[in-house]
């Protein structure tokens, strides 16, 4: 009996085998292409990683079915495209061909710095979409020229978060929050710098808005002698963070929104939405941009420059920029702002989609309040001012 | 003291190669690297990286010591009490509620006493609804150096009470009944004859204690602010993380290593004797 369920569990298993090699070895006839293995490198969220891996990466293999997409996290914050960009590093110092990251999606801080270090490959020109790229984010980014490297994935903007159970009139400016703040001594919350961009975005705001010189420090050049006013300005935000609470990351200011422990705070818009989408966060809370300005923090899609399979991982990046996607994963299922151009976008996303997007900051806004990050000499001098100063 | 043969020798020195090699590749090297990086600073030897932790992280070298001081003293104040009375009366209640946050990941207590100490957190909700404390209150320790010191407690606490229970339990029952037999109370029997008859033990429940304190990340990370001082590891993972700044990284590094390092010497001069 045991032997004859062993036989036919052998014969089983030799014939799966069997036409599995079949198929492996019939695979490129079948196709008439060599089978390619895509490796995405994701330093964002694990929501990031599943959208490349579960809704981008399967579509893409429906269009193109002897390519597989796969998608790995490396982490959150500037830490996680540290990582991606010390393993490229890695391997042009080693003098490899074929890395083994195709795409890499990665901050702004470290695709300008790749760019810089010649670490990226200019896959712009040859998309379909190309002329959809548009915006000063994919032109310069922290003072380095990234036109033709970049196509951000979506974009992402710091806001101010509001609750409008003990907030009437939310402030339209930064000379108005800061008035608020006074009103309303604690009432207000941001992360400083150690927890998440959305503090350190705020932080560039507040020094934007203190010295008014936001061409001088997004388009440099950089000179040690700003360190003046710079210095100055955070000495003006030691004395406002007195009456604000500093949270414990993006996730502690939501948090605090939340328990009513704050009544507005400085915090990511993405993430408040995908908050309310799964539930855990008050509905009421409401993002305001304000006067002069916030910044917008773009993941950017990057090809290393010796990648493996470039004009694959050209070809993805080309369908996740195809408005059509854009509107239907980034914008309606994501709730993300579109990586390329809006007005090829919106009109293909949906009126319910549109309204969950634009709730308390619309399009206009954006075009007006969105700020740039500092080139990197301006965003380090302002980071170690912050520091020293406020601690 | 018989005379170990050569052969044998040598068989001791080669069964003792691995786990020192595991100790050499796993810390020895690391450690080196840290200390070269730390004294490298664009290509040049210098002590620019400890000038720059000097000044900007100075104040968290000495938060850092204090919080772990103050989560040392509460976890073995109420530590040595409770494994002295579970050495001297039996109750396995206690006992089984003790281990539990043995089995709690470091980044839950965190977040857990984030929750439970924060205004209108669980803590504070609850005496709202009992009519203690108004909507608002704070306890105005819940994100500070104090209630660090409680969570870093708290979860130390188990480990401390099992090391503490297995030094008690040594202690031989003749003396704790001598002790009874002059009428000395629960406490004094801990106090009396458990304490200093244990003490080498306790000594270095403490240093583990206390290393695991100084280099603790997650809860921090979940309790703290984003200003103010802050613990050395935190710095440590911002100088990296956000600037890159693997230079001054090691030299905090090397300065927490200094720290755990005056606990080590007392442990290793303990278990070598």
């Amino acid at each position: 009996m045991r032997s004859t369920t062993g036989t036919r569990l052998a014969k089983g298993v030799v014939g799966l085998v069997a036409a599995l090699a079949t198929l492996m070895a019939a695979g490129p006839a079948v196709y008439g292409q060599a089978r390619v293995t895509l490796q995405v490198a994701i330093a964002a969220d694990v929501n990031v990683v599943e959208v490349h891996r579960n809704f981008l990466g399967v579509a893409f293999n429906k269009n193109h079915p002897n390519v597989t997409v796969h998608a790995v996290g490396t982490g959150t914050g500037e830490a996680a495209s540290r990582a991606i960009y010390t393993k490229l590093k890695a391997q042009a110092d080693a003098g490899r061909r074929n890395w083994d990251i195709d795409v890499a999606l990665v901050s702004m801080r470290y695709a300008s710095q790749m760019v810089k270090e010649n670490l990226l490959y200019r896959y712009v020109p040859q998309m379909q979409f190309a002329q959809y790229v548009i915006g000063p984010d994919t032109v310069r980014a922290f003072g380095v020229d990234v036109k033709g490297f970049v196509v951000p994935m979506f974009k992402n903007q710091i806001a101010i978060a509001y609750n409008p159970q003990f907030v009437s009139r939310p402030p339209r400016s930064f000379a108005e929050l800061e008035s608020w703040v006074r009103a309303n001594p604690r009432r207000f919350g941001y992360n400083g710098i150690k927890g998440g961009v959305s503090g350190i975005g705020f932080v560039m705001a507040w020094v934007y808005y203190k010295t008014g010189r936001y061409e001088l420090f997004t388009q440099g050049p950089f000179d040690k002698a700003n360190d003046g006013i710079i210095r100055s300005a955070i000495e003006q935000l030691r004395d406002f963070n007195r009456n604000v609470v500093i949270t414990s990351g993006n996730a502690g200011t939501l948090d605090a929104l939340n328990r009513g422990e704050i009544w507005m705070g400085a915090v990511w818009v993405d993430q408040l939405v995908a908050w309310k989408n799964e539930g855990r966060m008050n509905p009421e809370i409401t993002p305001v941009l304000i006067a002069p300005g916030l910044p917008i923090y773009p993941l950017y899609l990057t090809v290393p420059r010796e990648a493996a399979n470039r004009d694959w991982a050209a070809k993805y990046i080309d369908f996740v920029a195809n408005p059509q996607i854009q509107a239907k994963v980034i914008v309606e299922q994501f709730g993300w702002y579109p990586g390329i151009d809006p007005n090829r976008v919106m009109p293909l996303v949906s009126p319910t989609a549109k309204g969950l997007l634009f709730k308390g900051v619309t399009p206009e806004d954006l075009a007006r309040y969105s700020q740039q990050m500092p080139i990197g000499e301006y965003y380090d001098a302002i980071l170690l001012a912050y520091e020293e100063i406020v601690r | 003291m018989p005379r170990v043969r050569p052969v044998e020798q040598l068989l001791w020195w080669m069964a003792a190669v691995p786990a020192t090699a595991v100790i050499l590749v796993g810390f020895g090297v690391p450690l080196l690297q840290s200390l070269t990086a730390s004294l490298v600073r664009e290509g040049h030897l210098t002590l620019a990286n400890y000038a720059l932790v000097y000044r900007l992280y100075g104040q968290d070298v000495a938060y850092t010591v204090l919080v772990a001081t103050a989560g040392l003293t509460l976890t073995f104040g109420a530590g040595i009490p409770l494994a002295g009375y579970l050495r001297l009366h039996h109750a396995g209640a206690i006992e089984f509620l003790l281990k539990v946050p043995l089995f709690v990941p470091f980044v839950v207590v965190g977040h857990a006493m984030r929750i439970f100490l924060a205004p209108r957190g669980t803590l504070l909700t609850v005496l709202h609804a009992m009519g203690l404390v108004s909507a608002d209150a704070s306890l105005g320790f819940g994100h500070g150096w104090l209630g660090l010191a409680v969570a870093l407690a708290w979860k130390h606490l188990a480990l401390i009470v099992l090391l503490l229970m297995g030094a008690f339990r040594a202690v031989d029952e003749s003396y704790l009944e001598a002790a009874r037999g002059f009428g000395a109370s629960t406490l004094r029997q801990i106090w009396a004859v458990l304490v200093p008859m244990a003490a080498p033990s306790i000594a270095l429940a403490a240093v583990l204690a206390l290393t695991s304190m100084l280099a603790s990340f997650s809860i921090p990370l979940m309790m703290s602010r984003g200003s103010g001082p802050q613990m050395l590891m935190i710095d440590l993972y911002y100088r990296f993380g956000q600037h890159g700044d693997f230079g001054v990284a090691s030299a905090i590094g090397v300065v927490s290593y200094l720290l755990a390092s005056g606990a080590a010497y007392y442990y290793l001069r303990a278990v070598s004797r």
